[in-house]
């Protein structure tokens, strides 16, 4: 099937998510606490959504007594908010006016093209939402696109198609070379500088780092990859992905925690000693890529 | 004290990791090098620093290695250990050093690097010394002590003094004077509180200066904030940053962190007793944010309406309380005054305008980036010393400043210092320092309606005038992109622009018309070229422009037609559309310059232009001339009228056989013995052969409707008045561009001296061969290397040398033309001479020597003969008119050449001295001035053509000239009114596209013909260039990316269109 054929039209209203109020409430508390206002309050509820769901925003308007046309007006003023859930994919392909000049129209076309729907619009399998965007200011690079976070820069009418099926695939998979990126590091604990390396239990060819982890009331090991950029690992106990995981070093027992918090999920990192100089931190919480290394 | 002294003796490396460069790749080469360092066990030796934007965002991701300042471009991950091994042992990876890519040559040191070397980075500078996420890099670099000294002083009043002293001005774009700005809100009582808020709402498109300096270096900013708070007693700040720029948010909220935890923001900052913090507000998307009412209401959480003023912000701003907006570079700037004193910033720049300004340069130039000079420094440094000069071939056109409020400034104009007061006299504005370069390929027209498309969606509709004004103004400027305006479209959208900028409330109404008014004042013709003759120059209004390739087509040719009944094996329908539209396809097929070619859409990318001319060649090789048979229409009345065409080349021929198949009888006057003028006269027979030409030619002449009369001379055989009486019903005058400019030097007239157009006429029509010894061509074009190409061919000729004055960049011949000559052993000597060449690569194939950069200034003889000649060196000097940097002669360069001839091959005019005498008007170059749209003279009857009126010009020129000057005759002929309406060629025919897989895409090269071995060429006129094989044909043709499908398929979305996944399967 193409997707051209299943376009979404105005007719078929797409599926709208079921929206928790407790998820708004909490929202809006935190929101209430701080200086936040309605716009703020908004941008978190598309962060949560992907959109702004009817649900949500007569929620918002219940509970903060503005009238709802209020909340839509901010909703329908602003470019950034949409009213429509958008697909697993979004790609903005940047209009500014570098990348005009530079031939943008036509690689927003070949976009609508190939995808069978026009700028603003979603696929009907809900996998692509493509929108134009005013200026992503990488003005030096045009025309510029960004497909699910991922910067493409001086993208060509014949480079749309290979995008497309590499968002499909995931653009960290598609990238081969990821594994020629990976390097081994032996680390240590930041508190009583035990290695942490253990020879007896290799992961990816190399001895592992060994960790001891707590999480639902559950106490064990956890062995993690000794290449950084791998994310393998090994558990006693299987942990579920999203879960935020308390970590321990296995000699003096104390808590591997700092004071940094993950940039993508705010979860807290976890820090270990790197042997020669330097300090690696992981995110605490499962499923998390995020990772940081210093070396001097 | 703040400050640590950084350690500065140990080997740096700083990469930078800006959005810009992330998006090349930077974050790969970041952990390439952690690994490295980490294998290595160098954690120690080496302090690893990721910075923000250093700028040239083009050449990106670079690393930097210290001291050594070494400057690595476009680094990917595997060249990493050779740039450390080279930085461990203190030298240089000198094959990824930045090269110039037009000169070649390397840089070792950023800092000599034209981009940077001409620059004053203040600003930016800083960013790339500081890693973003640690606020010990800013203080090592002296950061905080502004606000250490300010609060030491404890004179809040005193900061005022020195900003205003500073001069310093509103970097956003109006330009209003800071220091006055701070002293307004330091006098409002500050009971409720006060705000000092930074705009970083950067919502010009093209500009990215903010989020760089946000990214870079965010503790300038907060650093810039809290001088100003403490300076006008405010109590709290804001930062209103773009949704758009995550990195930028993200980089803040770890400053501002940092800030918390060094005592540098909260109560009782650096025990001062003062206390001020700052929040991030995230814009959601909306351009009237930049105006400073709407930005406040926004802040507030509300629609980021605009209000009418007064009360100004700075009495009532958010929640009604006294605020203060600056954007990101003037906070940026605060610190730097008050480290080096208001008096030293007041020194940079000019009066007025004092200080450096950030600008991003983007669009059609070379180096594209952000770059940072002194207020009053030219458009033209900007634009050629920084920015390199034009991407191509194309020449520089204009620059738009301001973003949608802002305005195009032409090429005329660049010598204009860039300051405040000058760009608004321009009518155009400053804005927040976006300068959007733009070239020939950029059509004005569209520029305006991309803005105004744009501005009619973020107007916000309050004012009914910008609602509804920025949406007719769009809706007139789609119609004239359309090819659907009349001349009342333009006064119409004049006068709305000026109604619009009049009645609305807010400054994006107020400046909305600019890019209309600027477009329309100095891009007039454009315009007018749009709405009478419907074209479009640039080529970028598609319902204009149809299939680029037949739109360059000075014969309208369906190039894109001809090529996918290739690609289908259908070689005789190919044949007849190249034929309907062009009479002389085999001659076409080897001569013509592909106009088609330089327009293909596939050739804009990174791949080359589908090779149509070949494909032509192809067909012309393959299918008999039998298979067009030209419609020809009856005569009108019953009878024909007689027209007389003087001169058989081209032109001539071209309107004589369309004038034929209108039903006229044609009698043409050559002056020579045979017809063919040009294609004769001075196209070599290798690249022509003769056959060829005659073949062609016979079959237009013969015609009953056609009399051919060689050997007969305008003005002494026949006169215009003669040909008049005789009851000639027209006559159209083509007889081309056949004497030679001169150099103007005593001894052109010596034994050995000759023009290029007598030599190749002695040649090519009677055999004779005038060149021996060492020779020597002056010139640059196409009849220069055709000189130099048919003097190697000749018996006595020892040598070649091509000399012309500019460089082989500039050449105006055919690259590969000029590179064949010097394969045949032609020398080319360039930057010598008074003109420019073309065709240099044949040239050098064929082993001619070609100097560049030298022109002769003397010429020596012995006994009446020419024995020799002096050149003198050139240098390039300051951009000229044409936009190319013009050759200046060095004194003392010269040096002597030994000669037995020379051929002066640097340009031809018309011979039409006699013309004159027959009551016709000429121009200086005694040209024959026609009206562009009629071809018709200064007298009634007499209509003229080709390079007899446009000067030397191609081949393809020539017979468009003529066949579109036959249907003017004609309607002249008929007592019809001459200017037929402009029609606009669309593709309509639809043809099936060829599936193309990923595979084959991503292979296919250029088909090239095969050439003649140099060996068997030399001392030979055999011809050079072959045809391409069948199989070479058709797979060319499937590379066509088949730009008439955009107006032939249907284009609502339908069960067989291509999708992503297993729909071409």
């Amino acid at each position: 099937m193409t997707r051209a054929a299943a376009a979404s039209t105005s007719l078929d209203a797409p599926p709208q998510v079921d929206v928790d109020r407790q998820q708004i409430l909490r929202i809006l508390t935190k929101h209430r606490q701080g200086r936040g206002t309605l716009v703020a309050v908004l941008q978190d509820i598309q962060a949560r959504y992907g959109y702004l769901p009817e649900q949500a925003l007569r929620a918002v308007a219940d509970e903060t007594g503005r009238p709802l046309v209020d909340v839509y007006g901010l909703a329908t003023f602003y470019r950034c908010f949409t009213l429509q859930p958008r697909g697993k994919h979004l790609i903005s392909a940047c209009l500014g006016t570098a990348c005009h000049v530079r031939g943008a129209p036509r690689i927003v076309k070949e976009f609508q093209h190939q995808l069978g729907i026009q700028a603003g619009e979603t696929t009907a399998d809900r996998q692509f939402t493509l929108e134009t965007v005013n200026c992503l200011g990488a003005c030096a690079l045009g025309p510029v696109v960004v497909i699910d976070g991922h910067y493409f820069s001086k993208v060509r009418k014949s480079r749309v198609r290979q995008l497309l099926e590499e968002a499909l695939t995931g653009f960290d998979k598609a990238d081969a070379a990821q594994a020629e990126r990976t390097f081994p590091i032996d680390v240590s604990c930041p508190r009583c500088n035990h290695s942490l390396m253990d020879e007896d239990f290799p992961i990816d060819g190399r001895p592992s780092i060994r960790c001891t982890v707590s999480f639902d009331r559950l106490h064990g090991w956890l062995r993690l990859s000794s290449l950084y950029g791998s994310s393998s690992i090994s558990a006693e106990h299987e942990i579920p992905p999203q879960t935020v995981v308390s970590f321990f070093c296995p000699h003096c027992h104390a808590q591997l925690v700092g004071r940094s918090v993950c940039a993508a999920c705010e979860a807290p990192m976890v820090p270990m000693l790197v042997r020669g100089g330097g300090t690696v931190q992981v995110c605490s919480r499962r499923g998390c890529p995020s990772r940081d290394l210093e070396v001097s | 004290m703040l400050r640590a002294d950084a350690d500065e003796s140990r080997l740096r490396i700083a990469i930078c990791a800006g959005t810009a460069c992330r998006a090349s790749g930077a974050g790969q080469v970041v952990q390439a090098l952690k690994g490295y360092i980490i294998q290595n066990r160098l954690q120690g030796r080496i302090s690893l620093q990721t910075t923000g934007c250093h700028g040239f965002c083009e050449m990106g991701p670079f690393i930097l290695t210290l001291p050594q300042q070494a400057f690595y471009t476009q680094v990917r991950p595997a060249d990493v250990p050779k740039i450390m091994e080279a930085a461990l042992s203190g030298g240089y990876a000198e094959d990824l050093l930045y090269r110039d890519p037009h000169t070649g040559k390397t840089y070792y040191r950023r800092e000599e690097i034209p981009f940077f070397r001409h620059q004053q980075r203040t600003i930016l500078g800083a960013s790339q010394k500081i890693d973003p996420t640690r606020i010990h890099d800013y203080i090592a670099q002296g950061g905080y002590e502004a606000l250490e000294q300010v609060l030491a002083r404890a004179d809040p009043e005193w900061v005022v003094r020195e900003v205003k002293a500073s001069g310093l001005r509103g970097r956003g774009g109006g330009g209003f004077p800071t220091g006055l700005k701070w002293e307004l809100l330091a006098r409002q009582p500050g009971g409720r509180g006060k705000y000092v808020v930074c705009n970083a709402d950067e919502g010009d498109p093209g500009a990215y200066m903010d989020r760089s300096i946000l990214e870079g270096n965010p503790h300038s900013i907060i650093e810039g904030m809290l001088v100003g708070a403490y300076a006008t007693a405010a109590t709290e700040g804001v930062v209103y940053v773009r949704a758009e720029y995550p990195l930028a948010v993200r980089h803040l909220t770890v400053a501002l962190e940092q800030a918390r935890e060094h005592g540098l923001l909260g109560e009782d900052i650096l025990g001062s007793g003062f206390g001020f913090d700052i929040r991030i507000v995230r814009g959601a998307g909306a351009f009237v944010c930049g105006e400073e009412t709407a930005l406040i209401r926004s802040i507030e959480g509300q629609m980021g309406e605009p209000r009418q003023r007064p009360p100004y912000p700075v009495q009532k701003g958010i929640d009604g309380r006294p605020t203060v907006i600056n954007n990101v570079e003037t906070w940026a700037n605060i610190p730097v005054i008050l480290r080096g004193g208001a008096e030293e910033f007041a020194k940079i720049g000019t009066k007025n305008n004092s200080g450096t300004k950030i600008f991003s340069l983007v669009g059609k130039i070379r180096n594209t980036g952000l770059v940072e000079v002194p207020m009053g420094s030219t458009i033209r440094q900007i634009v050629y010393d920084i920015g390199g000069g034009p991407v191509g071939k194309a020449r520089i056109k204009a620059v738009q400043t301001g973003g949608p409020s802002g305005g195009c400034i032409p090429a005329s104009l660049f010598d204009l210092p860039i300051d405040y007061d000058s760009l608004s006299q321009a009518g155009s504005i400053m804005g927040s320092g976006g300068m959007i370069v733009m070239d020939e390929n950029t059509c004005m027209v569209d520029v305006a309606k991309y803005f105004m498309n744009f501005l009619k969606d973020e107007s916000c509709g309050k004012c009914f005038t910008c609602r509804k004004g920025t949406q007719r103004m769009h809706e007139l400027l789609d119609d004239i992109s359309k090819g659907k305006a009349t001349p009342q479209h333009l006064s119409l959208l004049e006068e709305l622009a000026a109604v619009v900028k009049d009645t609305t409330m807010c400054g994006l109404g107020q400046t909305a018309s600019n890019p209309v008014l600027s477009t329309l004042r100095y891009f007039h013709k454009e315009y007018q070229r749009h709405v009478v003759d419907k074209r479009c120059d640039a080529f970028v209004c598609a319902d204009l422009v149809g299939a680029p390739c037949q739109a360059a087509c000075p014969l309208d040719t369906e190039a894109w037609r001809y090529v996918a009944l290739i690609e289908k094996g259908r070689y005789e329908e190919a044949y007849q559309v190249v034929r309907q539209a062009n009479p002389f396809p085999s001659i076409c097929a080897r001569v013509c310059d592909r106009k088609c070619e330089q327009r293909c859409q596939l050739g804009a990318g990174e791949e080359q232009a589908v090779a149509i001319r070949a494909l032509k060649r192809f067909l012309t090789d393959r299918v008999r001339p039998a298979a067009y048979k030209p419609p020809r229409a009856a005569p009108a009345g019953g009878h024909a009228a007689k027209v007389a065409v003087v001169g058989a080349g081209p032109a001539g021929l071209a309107a004589a056989h369309y004038l034929s198949l209108l039903g006229h009888r044609v009698t043409i006057f050559e002056a020579e013995t045979e017809p063919g003028g040009m294609l004769i006269s001075c196209i070599p027979p290798y690249r022509l052969p003769r056959s060829i030409v005659r073949q062609e030619i016979d079959s237009l002449v013969d015609d009953d409707n056609i009399t051919l009369r060689c050997g007969a001379v305008l003005g002494a055989d026949v006169t215009i008045d003669g040909l008049l009486a005789d009851g000639f019903g027209a006559i159209f005058l083509a007889m081309g561009a056949n004497r030679s400019w001169t150099l103007d030097l005593p001894g052109e007239e010596l034994g050995g001296v000759y023009s290029s157009m007598e030599f190749l006429k002695a040649f090519n029509l009677r055999g004779e061969e005038l060149a021996g010894g060492h020779v020597a061509v002056i010139g640059g074009g196409n009849s220069a290397v055709d000189a130099a190409r048919v003097a190697i061919r000749q018996e006595n000729v020892q040598s070649v040398s091509l000399l012309y004055r500019r460089t082989d960049q500039e050449m105006p011949a055919y690259a590969e033309e000029v590179e064949a000559a010097l394969q045949e052993g032609i020398q080319l000597e360039t930057l010598v001479s008074p003109v420019r060449i073309r065709y240099i690569e044949a040239a050098r194939k064929e082993g001619i020597r070609v100097e560049t950069m030298v022109q002769p200034v003397r010429i020596y003889s012995q006994q009446g003969r020419l024995v020799g000649i002096e050149c003198i060196r050139n240098r390039l000097g300051e951009v000229d008119a044409s936009g190319r940097r013009s050759p200046v002669p060095i004194p003392g360069s010269e040096f002597s050449l030994s000669l037995n001839t020379l051929i002066v091959a640097i340009g031809e005019r018309p011979d039409s001295d006699g013309l004159a005498s027959m009551g016709l008007e000429l121009d200086r170059g005694g040209r024959l001035p026609v009206d562009a749209r009629t071809f018709a003279t200064n007298r009634q009857g007499v209509f003229a053509g080709g390079d007899l009126v446009t000067g030397p010009n191609t081949v393809a020129d020539a017979i468009a000239a003529g066949k579109k000057a036959a249907t003017v005759m004609d309607r002249y002929l008929r007592g019809q009114g001459l200017i037929q309406e402009p029609q606009i060629h669309l593709p309509k025919l639809f043809l099936e596209p060829a599936e193309v897989g990923e595979e084959e895409r991503e292979h296919a090269q250029r088909a090239e013909p095969a050439t003649l071995p140099v060996e068997s060429r030399k001392k030979n006129f055999a011809e050079v260039e072959m045809a391409l094989s069948a199989e070479q044909a058709r797979a060319e043709a499937r590379r066509c990316l088949r730009c008439d499908l955009g107006f032939t398929e249907r284009d609502e979305p339908g069960p067989g269109r291509p999708a992503v996944e297993g729909a071409s399967a």
